[in-house]
């Protein structure tokens, strides 16, 4: 009984209370409801950071994996075998050149020829990292020779060592690659200038790259000539390069690819044979050389001043050579010093816009018939002379063999089918000044107006 | 007198090449999981092959995913014996590279194959997710590790374990089977290019609800992780494996080792080689030795690759090649 009345009495309280757990119980359920779905967020954040680290951790490792796995390389620039690290490399380069030569008005001269003009397959590689080497022959032409063959060690840009056999370094068309010249042969000038000659020579990059330099020591050869692998006299030369683009670090600049250089070379000369042998025009005909018996005997020096100028589809080249030589007649007449000059300006522009280069322009499309894209297409055009010393006639020189000015017109079509196949379609048309009024070089009595077209493949 | 100076200086010469036998080195080039088998293995195998022929065999291995590896002899990696994952791994070695001749399965018992392996699960202790089946891992949510079968031979064993089980499930219904093995693939989080590989991300990197592995990779784990946090799932149905082994005949001629490199096959077969397989996990050929391993292995229903897929080189071309299905199902 007296439970009953107590019961009854609380029962209110109980009541109040019971709702009250309640309450607490489902704040408790919602509150461990919300841990829970936090728990799972966490989980499911966690396990996507852990499959990011994870793939992460992986590609490392395949990085690391590709680091040493030896690469194969084809495109066009050849074929290169390089090891995973890139510090051992092997490449196989090639050029081609297939020229027509037609001319016209040319006083019967039987001249018009197909031309295998030039066929490298060269090798070039690398070993341990700063050790180089380069070697190129030539089956074009008429007889296979050794055109390039050196070793270079680089210990840093600034400071490359290279010995054997190169170009050297004066000029500038000349040390342009013969692929990738405005016209299909250089200009006048080049006559002037050393091409290939064993020595070793001191190279680099300096401020950022926007010097380059160039110094060595050769065996001295002639004007346009190159060394036969060896050179056994005493007398060597010096020569050196400099050239500058000032302006290449300043993105934007109407004046980035500006390049202004010099280069020279002095030396001594004592030789038994020819001075040179002999001044071509484009179309590969000789209109001056010396007498058989005129030899050089004392300093030799040559200086040129450069210019090279790109803007997106313009390109600019300026050359101006002189070329000293001191030489006698005969091995026993009056000695004299000649000096010959040669200049040229050039300029070409891509019609298809892209970027000219000293390199090659790279089609923004392939020619591709079925894609209806055709490449890029540059015209060109350029002026050039070359002036004989007229000290030179009659005795070093025959009035009548060979001129004693050149000076040619040239303009011309390019077509960059793709980065390494080109065809260019180039007309030149070459006066002659002579003192003599019949001359006997059937060359020399009118103008020589070629037209040479090449098809060429470069990688 | 002279006689006697011949004779002694054969039996020296016979002495000296007896106590000082060549040394032979080999080098086994094999699939992800197989690196505790064949340190196990090659220890065996030297003492064998020195106390039958006084060389010395050094062995070395090389692993990594069973197609990739494969490529790599290819390519000039100098194996004299290849031990992959699958039979069309060492069939691409008859391809241009010519390494070994077209008949190679037939050069040793059982095709090839000394010892057999499975496709199970490998889930976290206490199973959270519980998965029991394949139909487990198509679920919404739940997270599959298994390897990239492009590289991976014991990846190509769970896709073609996978597709076997939804082909039967769907009573050879192809399109839902592969809608099946697709919503799979889907589920995965990671794919490595190995099985050790994934073997790593599951229970190293934490990542994952499961994951697909070799029957003996998954015991592998336990034994090296802790029976504690993970366990081994048998599905009701699953692939018989068949790792396949050979000697890579131009090489091995090359280096000389053509005997010892046979010989470190045959010796897989023999009762200690197929001891070392069952003590590591892999089922061995051998009836009693295999009995003796029986808890290990317990018994489900096994699909074969000649019997549902048509044999490894159809598998290879319709699912595994470029612009095969998986390619089809993985971009989806």
């Amino acid at each position: 009984m007296i439970l009953k009345v107590s019961t009854a009495a609380f029962r209110p309280a109980l009541a109040i209370a019971s709702l009250l757990t309640g309450s607490v119980t489902l704040q408790a359920d919602e509150r461990d409801e919300a841990i829970q779905a936090l728990r799972e967020q966490v989980r499911i954040l966690d396990q996507k950071l852990r499959v990011l680290e994870r793939k992460y951790e992986t590609k490392e490792d395949s990085t690391a994996a590709a680091r040493t796995a030896p690469k194969i390389t084809i495109n066009d620039k050849g074929l290169t075998l390089a090891s995973g690290d890139d510090a051992n490399s092997i490449k196989l380069r090639g050029l081609v050149q297939f020229d027509s030569r037609t001319f016209f008005g040319d006083n019967g001269i039987t001249n018009n020829s197909f031309v295998l003009r030039r066929a490298r397959i060269s090798t070039e590689g690398t070993f341990a990292k700063n050790f180089a080497f380069q070697v190129v022959p030539e089956f074009g032409g008429g007889a296979l020779s050794i055109l390039d063959a050196n070793i270079s060690l680089t210990l840093r840009k600034a400071f490359t060592v290279k010995a054997g056999k190169f170009k050297v370094p004066v000029g500038h068309e000349l040390l342009q690659s013969d692929s990738w010249t405005f016209f299909n042969e250089r200009a006048l000038p080049s006559n002037l200038v050393p091409s290939r000659d064993v020595g070793i020579q001191l190279g680099g990059d300096l401020f950022d790259g926007t010097v380059l330099y160039a110094a060595g020591v050769f065996g001295g050869v002639a004007d346009g000539a190159s060394s036969s692998n060896s050179d056994f006299d005493n007398e060597k030369s010096v020569a050196g390069r400099i050239f500058a683009t000032p302006f290449k670090n300043s993105a934007g600049s109407p004046l980035q690819d500006l390049g202004l250089g010099v280069s020279g070379s002095l030396g001594r000369q004592k030789t038994a044979t020819a001075l040179t042998g002999g001044y071509r025009t484009p179309g590969q005909q000789t209109f001056f050389r010396y007498r058989t018996t005129a030899v050089n005997d004392g300093q030799i020096w040559r200086l040129s001043p450069h210019v090279d100028y790109r803007n997106g589809s313009l390109g600019v080249l300026g050359e101006f050579v002189v070329s000293v030589a001191n030489a006698r007649p005969t091995a026993t007449g009056a000695k004299a010093a000649l000096e010959n000059k040669a200049w040229q300006v050039a300029a070409g522009y891509v019609l298809t816009g892209e970027n000219s280069s000293y390199t090659g322009v790279v089609p923004k499309a392939n020619f591709d018939p079925t894609a209806g894209t055709w490449g890029a297409f540059e015209v060109v055009a350029r002026y050039e002379n070359l002036r004989v010393d007229f000290g030179a006639f009659p005795l070093f020189a025959d009035p009548a063999a060979s001129a004693d000015e050149a000076s040619t017109a040239g303009i011309g079509l390019n077509w960059y089918l793709n980065k390494a196949v080109r065809a260019t379609f180039d007309f030149y048309q070459t006066s002659f000044d002579n003192s003599s009024l019949v001359p006997t070089s059937l060359l020399l009595r009118q103008d020589e107006k070629a037209l040479i077209t090449r098809f060429q493949v470069a990688f | 007198m002279k006689t006697l100076r011949l004779t002694t200086l054969l039996f020296v010469g016979t002495l000296a090449t007896a106590a000082f036998g060549k040394t032979i080195e080999l080098l086994n080039v094999s699939y992800d999981p197989t690196r505790e088998l064949y340190v196990d293995y090659n220890k065996a195998f030297a003492a064998h092959w020195n106390a039958k022929t006084g060389d010395t065999v050094s062995i070395k291995q090389s692993h990594g995913g069973s197609g990739k590896q494969a490529r790599s002899v290819i390519d000039g990696l100098g194996a004299d014996v290849v031990t992959l994952a699958l039979a069309a791994d060492v069939d691409a070695l008859c391809g241009n590279a010519k390494l070994i001749p077209q008949d190679w399965q037939k050069r040793l018992p059982n095709n090839s194959a000394p010892y057999t392996s499975t496709i199970v699960f490998l889930v976290r202790k206490g199973n959270p997710r519980k998965i029991k089946d394949w139909d487990d891992l198509v679920r919404p949510g739940v997270s599959v590790i298994t390897p990239n079968p492009k590289t991976s031979g014991g990846a190509r064993w769970n896709y073609l374990g996978a597709w076997g089980y939804a082909l039967k499930k769907f009573n050879g219904d192809e399109a839902q089977t592969r809608q099946f093995v697709g919503a799979l693939f889907k589920n995965v989080a990671v794919l490595d290019s190995g099985a050790r590989g994934s073997t790593t991300t599951f229970v190293q990197r934490g990542i994952g609800d499961v994951v697909i592995s070799w029957e003996n990779e998954a015991h592998l784990a336990l034994r090296e992780f802790g029976a504690d946090k993970f366990e081994v799932v048998v599905p009701s149905l699953s692939i018989l494996a068949e790792p396949t082994v050979t000697f890579v005949d131009k090489v091995a001629k090359k280096k000389g080792t053509t005997d010892a490199a046979k010989a470190y096959l045959e010796y897989l077969y023999s009762d200690e080689g197929q001891e070392i397989a069952g003590r590591n996990f892999y089922r061995p050929r051998n009836e009693a030795i295999a009995a003796k391993y029986s808890s290990t292995f317990p018994k489900l229903e096994l699909i074969t690759i000649d019997a549902v897929f048509g044999g490894w080189a159809k598998a290879q071309k319709t699912h595994f090649a470029d612009g095969g299905v998986f390619d089809q199902i993985y971009v989806k």
